[in-house]
């Protein structure tokens, strides 16, 4: 059998798509998957599951939330419990002279989903999470998902608004990670499948062969995406200097103007913390366990029993964000914590910029 | 793919009030085939959960050796905490585990050993005093420092008595008024003056709040321990234990999956601004 990345059988994934029949292949998709995709909601973008194709915004900017969300949500429940004896039969009972408790298991039901439309730095991330929750004893919420979720990503063919993938490698082409590729072309899209799996959504539509000029138009894009991205950051020795610069005075000034309001890490797309908690109906009989994304901004997140708190300071906090991303997300997993989305950047009340701690840590 | 992240069923066979604020729970899984299967390390600990308040990690008190049953010695500090006071014989609760690395017994095989505790931090050491005294050949001389608030405080007192019998002890509290006290009095690093362990072929154990432990290794390695040969169990807000939910972080280290044990050298020089009191000030 030939590799993946041979050639043949790369050009044997290639074809064209018409702009216009863009929404044409989306609806083919949509018949046979539940499609999320980015839509325009207010004035800015958010992936949600489409109704019709035609809501699918094909040039968009960043979603306020990562792409992750569909596969780490929000708002997770890990099961559910009750204390009585007639209880579904799928659940998994305990029975003790009088007491019976059972449970249902929330982890179990995911359905097979396209995510359409994913840029190369949530495509990127992916590969992160992918380390922290499907490596050692994988998180069957997550993991399942991820299983069962076709990606179609779209390379970045014009500047976003605060991005800096380039610098960490994750755009704006993508490199793997994905099903089908596209690439917006003057009045076409290249589509490149990156799978068998991709290779058979190709299937759907009636593509066109794709000419070989396209490939290089597509280089020829990305490169020049590349050189116009609106942020950069600087990756020479990063890793030495937040270890040499502990008491850099930028941390000082980062603590006196974040508000710890948690929204850089709400919105970034590796963030992967979640916080438990138990919700008991009102008869006490029943009740679910629940998870939530939660922040290391926030001040009750490293509290532990007598008040105690090993990251009290807002110093601390800021800190910690910033060399987790940078720092300790790459030791602890092999790769970048950062993906260069510029989403903390641009949702950040009071302008405070990774980018820029870096360069003046490196004296820029 | 399996939840993980749901509980076995556990009952309470046994309620063992060691003072004001602490109990020791007996717990055995209600399933046979968990209860063959279910093996752990001193130094590990399960998450416990009361269904409908929460879920928190507790170390397991008891000896591995024990395959029917196992203990767990809870300080009432907080909202779950208080619950677990509350449980009676034959209550049901949820037991994940076991997770973590346990101490070091690999690398403290054949040498010498001092233990250092404070507090509800004997809890963790108890199996970890157990292993010594079932193999007490494989090991030097061993020697156990426990301090806490006053005597009424001092986790597992009925068994000091045996536990002597194998190894040298010094107690100590901070407070004895009002009680009949013959042992030492002030902090538990007072007692590096008494000791009879020294640095050469010693393996150290410590459990206790971090401050303590923090003084611990300080006054250790001014009487020439190195950080290598000291082990410490850190404490941190866990939601998962499997390394997922993120809350256990120190640095690049996850407490839960990398610790809680922790040789002293892998923490003294990350910066303490991120990971608390034991790193570099
Ligand atoms: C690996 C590991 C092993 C552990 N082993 C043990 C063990 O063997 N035994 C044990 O008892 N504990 C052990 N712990 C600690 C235990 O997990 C915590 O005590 C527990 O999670 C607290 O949960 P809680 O819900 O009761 O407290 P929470 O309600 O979550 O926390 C207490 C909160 O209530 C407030 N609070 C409570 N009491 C006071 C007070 N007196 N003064 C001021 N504020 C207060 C504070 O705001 C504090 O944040 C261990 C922890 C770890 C990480
Ligand atoms: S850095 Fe900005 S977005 Fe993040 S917590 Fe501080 S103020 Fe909020
Ligand atoms: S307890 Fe969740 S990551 Fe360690």
């Amino acid at each position: 059998m030939l590799q993946e990345d041979h050639p043949l059988v790369k050009s044997a994934g290639t074809v064209s798509l018409p702009a216009a029949e863009l929404k044409e292949f989306v609806a083919a998709l949509m018949q046979k998957f539940p499609v999320i995709a980015p839509i325009l909601k207010g004035r800015e973008y958010v992936f949600a599951q489409l109704e019709d194709a035609a809501q699918l915004a094909d040039d968009y900017q960043p979603t306020i939330l990562p792409a992750k969300k569909v596969l780490q949500q929000p708002l997770e429940t890990v099961f559910s419990f009750v204390r009585q004896e007639a209880f579904a039969e799928d659940g998994k009972c305990t029975s003790l002279g009088e007491e019976r408790i059972c449970f249902v298991d929330h982890g179990a039901a995911v359905q097979k989903k396209v995510l359409f439309g994913v840029r190369p730095c949530d495509v990127n991330s992916f590969n992160v999470l992918d380390e922290v929750f499907c490596k050692d004893l994988p998180d069957p919420f997550y993991c399942q998902s991820r299983q069962e979720t076709l990606i179609v990503a779209q390379n970045c063919v014009k500047p976003c608004r605060s991005g800096f993938c380039y610098y960490q490698q994750t755009g704006p082409g993508l490199q793997r990670g994905y099903d089908l590729l596209l690439t917006e072309l003057d009045n076409a899209y290249l589509v490149e499948a990156g799978s068998d799996a991709g290779r058979e959504l190709l299937a759907l539509h009636p593509f066109a062969a794709a000419a070989p000029e396209m490939s290089l138009a597509r280089d020829e894009l990305l490169a020049a995406t590349s050189r116009r991205l609106p942020k950069h950051i600087l990756t020479r020795n990063l890793a030495e200097l937040l270890e040499e610069n502990v008491d850099h005075p930028v941390w000082e000034d980062l603590q006196r103007r974040c508000l710890g309001c948690g929204t850089c890490t709400m919105v970034c797309p590796t963030c992967f913390c979640y916080n438990v908690y138990d919700k008991l109906d009102l008869g006490l009989e029943s009740g679910v366990r629940q998870r939530e994304w939660d922040s290391c901004k926030l001040m009750e997140f490293s509290q532990v029993a007598l008040g105690h708190n090993f990251r009290k300071g807002r110093q601390a906090r800021a800190q910690w964000r910033i060399y987790h991303k940078l720092l300790y997300q790459q030791r602890q997993f092999g790769k970048t914590g950062c993906v260069g989305c510029g989403r903390c950047i641009y949702s950040c009340m009071v302008n405070i910029d990774l980018t820029d701690v870096a360069s003046t840590l490196g004296g820029e | 793919m399996s939840n993980l992240l749901i509980p076995d069923s556990a009952i309470v066979r046994e309620v063992f009030h060691e003072n004001d604020d602490t109990s020791t729970f007996t717990l055995q899984f209600t399933d046979a085939q968990k209860r063959l299967e279910y093996t752990f390390r001193p130094g590990q600990f399960n998450m416990l959960s009361i269904f409908g308040v929460g879920e928190a990690p507790i170390s397991i008190s008891s000896s591995h050796d024990n395959r029917e049953n196992f203990t767990h010695t809870i300080r009432h500090v907080g909202s779950l905490t208080r619950m677990f006071g509350k449980l009676k014989v034959g209550d049901l609760l949820g037991v994940r585990g076991p997770y973590g690395n346990g101490w070091p017994f690999e690398q403290a095989q054949g040498k010498n050993l001092l233990i250092v505790a404070g507090g509800i931090g004997l809890a963790p050491l108890r199996p970890a005093i157990y292993y010594i005294l079932r193999q007490r050949e494989l090991f030097g001389k061993v020697e156990l420092l426990y301090g806490a608030k006053n005597p009424g405080e001092m986790l597992f007192r009925h068994e000091y008595s045996k536990w002597a019998a194998h190894l040298s002890m010094l107690l100590t509290v901070d407070d004895a008024a009002g009680f009949d006290w013959n042992h030492n009095q002030g902090l538990v690093t007072g007692l590096f003056d008494k000791m009879e362990s020294v640095p050469e072929n010693t393996v150290v154990l410590s459990c206790g709040p971090e401050i303590m432990m923090k003084h611990v290794t300080k006054g250790l390695l001014a009487r020439g321990f190195q950080s290598g040969q000291l082990y410490v169990s850190l404490e941190r807000k866990m939601h998962c234990g499997v390394k997922k939910c993120g809350r256990c972080q120190v640095g690049s280290k996850f407490v839960c999956h990398d610790g809680p044990v922790f040789a002293y050298d892998v923490l003294e020089n990350e910066p303490a601004e991120i990971i608390g009191v034991l790193g570099r000030e």
